[in-house]
């Protein structure tokens, strides 16, 4: 078929292609190279970032280099490079997925590794504290707040409400169902109601989540008024109006409040800048008030090839200067108390959103939870569809609940 | 002389075949077949899918009961799951094959002009991103969308329908419209049989549901088309002749000839059809993550949130198993049913 010769030239040609597209092993200057690995938020915010780790580089010239590599589908990237042991020498890590990684074994403690650590928050500290051990300093935090239009408030003669009654009462004006606006646009949404819940003195677990302590008169209350602002028809559902989420329906003027995170500023500053909006803590429930802290930090892997350069960046950024820097443009929230008056100075519109740091609950559970985060949402969703009741729905909640904390309970127990 | 495989080659013509098959081979072995045994293997562990395989443990069948023996949450969701997709094939394969089969014999009339225009614009939707689509049918079935607004004006008086937000059932709102609820129903309806209510398992597709199942249709109905297209084109013309000469209208000679002669194709346009809706996923991922109420959380979403959203990719890989089982043997079946007298 061939001659010997075309044989050879064929393997030659093959060996040479193959060498080709393998990996040449880069062996210029001696700085140690560092890959830090996140997703990708608003071009201004990834900019910043990028400004700041050249900066971090031109400060460790010949000592450190690192590569910043936003990525979409950050969640599955990351997994897979964890798993295949090639993990980024620093990564984001969301304070709710922070049990799996650590359960998994993936994260190095940072206990005596961060610098100043009695600075952060200490609700910020505890999202990043898993049975006791501190693992990665926070790099930002959002809480929720409640956002009000001004213009309409103003109109029908409303102070921004202070108390749930209050919201309620200011709900019920400011709704016109025929002109198809609400008091408050309201999501079906878990990460919503438990800002509530929490307000009304209830809790989801108990410390140890060995069992839910959901099915309690305090969470009735809550999802009751909660559901209620819904079926009395208060509040409606983003895509009721014609919205996405609650931030582009309180932006087109459909609703006069919205609970949401500080994200949303920006949003409306891009898309909505006429709106006339306020922002103000979430109103006090009966048991007082109550937020929810939404943060990422910086993490370092277990298995890191270069510990102590990986821990000289994370530092580098989280530390009172970097973190200054990095707020600078407002867009995220200092969790270091020491900055926090010079950065309300600069931004004092937003003292809402940091006051809610000192009452903040965590955005936290253990592996396997989003069985019931998603029973919450499909309780909280059939009730606004009218086919659950709030008594039935905590029932519910608590015997899933209760099954994933006793699965979780029992492979604890086994390790 | 060499034997290879039970048969004798020339030393020569056998090199030369190895080496043509050799990178179809690596890839259907790298991409292919070792992914599939690991999934597997996988399904059999508690594995995380965070720390380095090797690590996890050996858990027998357990992932395998918990999604269809043991009561509980896994099981009731894989259910759900289960229902909602099936729902969706029964919705999806029937009309998108029947839409198909029309738009090809259309396309392929003699008379028509502008037959490449035709061509073209069915196929169009075919070809573009899913997610791209996904999005365009999340802006017209918003409430105050096209559809919506093309309602109202064909019937005044219409209240929209909130589309991508709505956890109804169609068998419970026809149900509804004869004055059966859930509350004056018989109280044998509660009872629960693998995890749901026998309620549950009547709802039918929820309207959310609906209408990603529009999206399917309108997307995929292209693609059979083309392939429809291409066998009607290859039925002899001299059969149709034959059968005028016997005084048969164009309507017997699409029941006595078309239709039988296209039989493999309609196998095998029923089956990738029903394979691909089994698979459900970028549409979901993109228009409703398996909300409202949990009424399009399909197989394939269920596969994904175990796996990258629950830390479970051992019961990730069971379930992916397990939807395989399924589609394999709808298929067998399928080939007994419309495959029985027909060569491939």
């Amino acid at each position: 078929m061939f001659g010997n010769r075309n044989f050879v030239v064929a393997v030659v040609l093959i060996v040479a292609l193959a060498l080709a597209v393998l990996p040449t092993a880069a062996q210029e200057g001696e700085a140690v190279e560092l890959t830090l690995m996140g997703w990708s938020s608003s071009s201004a915010e990834n900019d910043r970032l990028q400004q700041m780790i050249d900066d971090f580089n031109s400060e460790y010239e010949g000592q450190i280099h690192v590569t910043l590599n936003l990525v979409p589908e950050y969640d599955t990237t990351l997994q897979t490079a964890l798993a295949g042991g090639e993990p980024p020498d620093v990564f984001y890590v969301d304070s709710f997925r922070l049990p799996d990684y650590v359960e998994a074994g993936a994260l190095m403690p940072g206990e005596d590794l961060i610098e100043e650590p009695d600075d952060f928050y200490p609700s910020l500290r505890q999202a990043f504290t898993y049975d006791g051990v501190f693992y990665c300093p926070p790099k930002d935090f959002s809480t929720l707040a409640l956002f009000y239009n001004v213009d309409m408030f103003e109109e029908a003669g409303l102070e921004p409400p202070q108390t749930w009654d209050e919201m309620r009462a200011a709900a019920e004006a400011l709704t016109d169902e025929d002109a198809g606006v609400y008091g408050l646009v309201l999501s079906a949404d878990f990460a919503r109601w438990i800002a509530f819940l929490y307000a009304a003195g209830g809790s989801v677990t108990d410390e140890d989540f060995t069992e839910m302590t959901i099915n309690s008169p305090e969470a009735l209350e809550a999802l009751e008024f909660y559901t209620g602002l819904y079926l009395d028809g208060f509040a409606a559902t983003p895509s009721e109006l014609d919205s996405g989420w609650n931030g582009e329906a309180f932006g087109k003027g459909l609703a006069a409040m919205a609970v949401e995170g500080n994200w949303m500023v920006p949003f409306l500053a891009d898309n909505f800048p006429d709106v006339n909006y306020g922002v103000v803590e979430l109103p006090e429930g009966p048991a007082g008030r109550a937020t929810m802290a939404f943060t990422v930090c910086y993490a370092v892997p277990a298995e890191a090839a270069h510990p102590d350069e990986s821990w000289t960046l994370v530092n580098w950024l989280t530390g009172p200067e970097g973190m200054a820097q990095w707020v600078s443009l407002g867009l995220a929230m200092p969790t270091r108390q020491s900055l926090r008056d010079q950065w309300l100075e600069q931004f004092p519109e937003l003292e809402p959103f940091l006051n809610g740091a000192e009452y903040a609950h965590k955005w936290q559970f253990i592996p396997g939870f989003q069985d019931v985060l998603d029973t919450v949402n499909d309780n909280i969703q059939r009730i606004f569809a009218g086919t659950q009741t709030p008594e039935d729905a905590l029932a519910e909640i608590e015997e899933v609940g209760n099954e994933v904390l006793e699965r979780y309970q029992a492979e604890r127990a086994e390790e | 002389m060499i034997q290879f495989f039970g048969r004798s080659y020339d030393r020569e013509d056998l090199i030369a075949g190895v080496l043509f098959i050799l990178p179809a081979a690596l890839i259907f072995l790298i991409f292919l077949v070792i992914p599939i045994v690991f999934a597997v293997a996988i399904s059999f562990t508690d594995w995380n899918g965070i720390s380095p395989p090797s690590e996890a443990n050996g858990v027998g069948l357990a992932n395998y009961e918990a999604l269809l023996t043991q009561p509980g949450i896994r099981q009731s969701d894989f259910f759900k799951a289960l229902k909602n997709t099936v729902y969706y094939v029964i919705g999806v394969v029937p009309t998108q094959t029947a839409l198909a089969l029309l738009l090809a014999v259309i396309v392929n009339q003699r008379w028509l002009k502008a037959k490449g225009f035709f061509r073209t614009a069915f196929y169009f939707p075919s070809i573009t991103s899913s997610v791209v689509i996904s999005l365009i049918f999340m802006w017209l079935f918003t409430r105050g969308g096209l559809i919506n607004y093309l309602i109202g004006r064909i019937f005044p008086g219409y209240n929209p329908v909130n589309w991508l937000d709505d956890p109804t059932g169609l068998i419970h709102n026809i149900l509804g419209l004869l004055g059966v609820t859930l509350r004056s129903a018989p109280d044998w309806v509660r009872t629960k049989v693998l995890g749901l209510t026998i309620w549950d398992w009547i709802s039918g597709p929820s309207t959310t549901m609906i209408s990603i199942m529009l999206l399917n249709i309108w997307t995929t109905s292209g693609t059979m088309m083309v392939i429809f297209l291409a066998a009607l084109q290859d039925i002899p013309r001299h059969l149709y002749e034959a059968a005028y000469v016997d005084g048969a209208t164009g309507w017997r000679a699409f029941w006595s000839i078309t239709l039988p002669m296209l039989r493999p194709t309609i196998f095998f346009v029923v089956t990738i059809g029903m394979i691909g809706c089994f698979q459900v996923f970028d549409q979901i991922f993109v228009i409703s993550s398996g909300g409202p109420a949990k009424t399009t959380l399909t197989i394939a979403w269920m596969v994904y949130r175990n796996g990258f959203m629950n830390s479970d990719m051992g019961l990730a890989a069971a379930t992916a198993f397990v939807l395989f089982i399924i589609i394999f043997s709808l298929t067998l079946l399928q080939r007994r049913l419309i495959g029985e007298r027909m060569q491939i």
